[in-house]
């Protein structure tokens, strides 16, 4: 008698919906939770009181509550006042809250990290403050958040996993439904386990790639390497004098 | 006399003398003060700045010449006084009157004495950024910058990043950068404090062809044999006052006031 009992092969189009659900659980996610992370951050850093003080109260309590407690309020808690999120929406709400709050601080820290001659550079050359953000502090701290950003991204696509208690359809309520059925508890998990892995892994390598990418300052977007290409061009042509 | 810096104690009434009527004043300060945390830090300060001179601001560490600097392009906000560039009021009373701060300062050129050049870009990307953001069409952002790469003598190392390159290389690339946007008055901050005897020697350098070129310059600088040699006035601060100033030769070599003498009698001794 084998280890492998369960007939995978009948059960391979749902563990390919958990997946599809658990990847799309995991970018909408950390796209939300990235974008309000940062307008987290950049309220904390706010030197007014009335922005700084609201921001910093919701970092603390949603980084001190268990994410599991998150999902239960928003999936279960908000129905019973009355307000009924689907599945996904709650999903999503709750890990975009959960780590909303944990990105703020990494991308409060990497914006602090930047030097503050760096602001004043760019002052001094007449760059607005969008400008500055933008082409200044944005790209040098984003090299700075980068480590903390990316072990987030692997563990909030781990963390999809805890949707299982609202039967949210991802890979771990697909395995879940495959060992009522077969009852192999310990093989279907196993599967289970390996499947995260093979995502995990491999992201977090290539995400570890981009950061030494980043670092070595090779340009990344099509725009900056043409206007590279460029700059290389006319630095190799003969100079006439200025 | 063309640009030169007049303090309260060279003219009457605390008024600042009047350049002749040919000498167009870049950077014009009236009695500016400014404090920090209570603390005066400058005090009823004038200065007169006319095109193409160079004005040499000495003293010791503390006394107020970096803040005094600061304030031309409003880095820091004096908290009273008058000061106008290139014909325009910037600051009045006590407030801001300049409509375009970011065109002010692209009328401003300032060099620091840490470089502050941006350090996930390129040499030629630290040059054009300023140029780019106000709206000069890429390719000729990119040919102004190499050539001010040529002209400080960097065009080989147009591709490197910061920190890559020497304090001497990076502090050209960023007199570069200064440049890039055409100003009408370049400012230095202690542009070789930072730096080895050699790469100070390759900025002085610079600085010289700048000074030769007719740029109008404001520094802030413990190179007094420099300062002697380039400078059309030097300006001695301390305490947040203008104590003297005048020629090089009257000030460096010829000082009138006590304190003068004192700050050169120990820069000797240093040197």
């Amino acid at each position: 008698m084998g280890w492998f009992q369960v007939p995978w092969s009948d059960y391979t189009p749902a563990l390919l919906e958990g997946l599809r659900r658990t990847v799309g659980y995991t970018v909408v996610s950390f796209a939300g939770a990235a974008v309000l992370g940062l307008v987290l951050a950049l309220l904390r850093l706010s030197p007014m009181r009335v922005l700084r003080i609201p921001a910093t109260v919701y970092t603390e309590v949603f980084k001190n509550v268990p994410l599991l407690a998150i999902i239960f309020l928003t999936y279960f808690g908000l129905a019973s006042a009355g307000i009924r999120l689907g599945v996904f929406e709650a999903g999503c709400a709750s890990l975009v809250i959960f780590y909303a709050a944990y990105l703020s601080e990494t991308f409060r820290a990497a914006i602090s990290g930047v030097h503050g001659g760096q602001q004043e550079a760019a002052e001094a050359l007449g760059l607005g403050r969008v400008s500055t953000f933008a082409y200044v502090i944005f790209p040098q701290a984003l090299r700075l958040a980068l480590p903390g950003t990316n072990t987030m991204l692997v563990d909030l696509l781990k963390s999809t996993s805890l949707l299982v208690t609202i039967s949210a359809a991802e890979l771990m309520t697909q395995g879940r439904l495959i060992t009522s059925a077969t009852f192999r508890a310990l093989e279907v998990y196993v599967v289970i386990a390996a499947v995260y892995f093979a995502l995990c892994y491999p992201l977090s390598q290539s995400l570890l790639w981009l950061e030494r990418r980043i670092r070595s300052g090779v340009p990344l977007s099509p725009r900056r390497r043409r206007r590279l290409k460029i700059a290389t061009e006319l630095l190799a042509e003969k100079g006439a004098p200025v | 006399m063309t640009g030169t810096a007049h303090s309260t104690g060279d003219r009457a009434a605390g008024q600042p003398a009047a350049l002749p009527a040919r000498a167009e004043v870049v950077v014009r300060i009236e009695k500016l003060s400014k404090s920090f945390d209570g603390r005066l830090v400058l005090d009823d300060v004038h200065l007169e700045v006319g095109r193409s001179r160079i004005v040499s601001i000495i003293g010791q560490s503390g006394g107020g010449k970096t803040t005094l600097l600061r304030c031309v392009n409003l880095l820091e906000r004096p908290d009273h006084g008058l000061l106008t560039v290139a014909g325009e009021p910037i600051f009045s009373g006590d407030r801001v009157v300049c409509r375009d701060l970011a065109r002010l300062r692209q009328t401003v050129g300032m060099v620091f004495q840490r470089f502050n050049l941006f350090p996930h870009l390129t040499a030629v990307e630290n040059v054009s950024l300023a140029q780019l953001r106000a709206g000069v069409p890429e390719r000729q952002a990119l040919e102004r910058s190499v050539q001010l790469l040529r002209r400080v003598g960097l065009a080989h190392r147009g591709t490197a990043y910061p920190e890559q390159m020497s304090g001497g290389e990076q502090q050209r690339v960023a007199i570069a950068r200064a440049l890039a946007l055409k100003p009408a008055v370049l400012l230095f901050d202690e542009p070789t404090s930072s730096l080895d005897p050699e790469s100070t020697g390759e900025v002085l350098h610079v600085m010289r062809e700048l000074a030769d070129d007719g740029m109008t310059m404001i520094l802030v600088t413990h190179e007094l044999p420099f300062a002697r040699d380039v400078s059309d006035w030097v300006v001695f601060v301390d305490g947040g006052r203008i104590v003297e100033e005048g020629k090089p030769a009257d000030v460096l070599v010829r000082p009138s006031e006590l304190r003068t003498r004192a700050f050169l009698t120990s820069y000797a001794a240093d040197h």
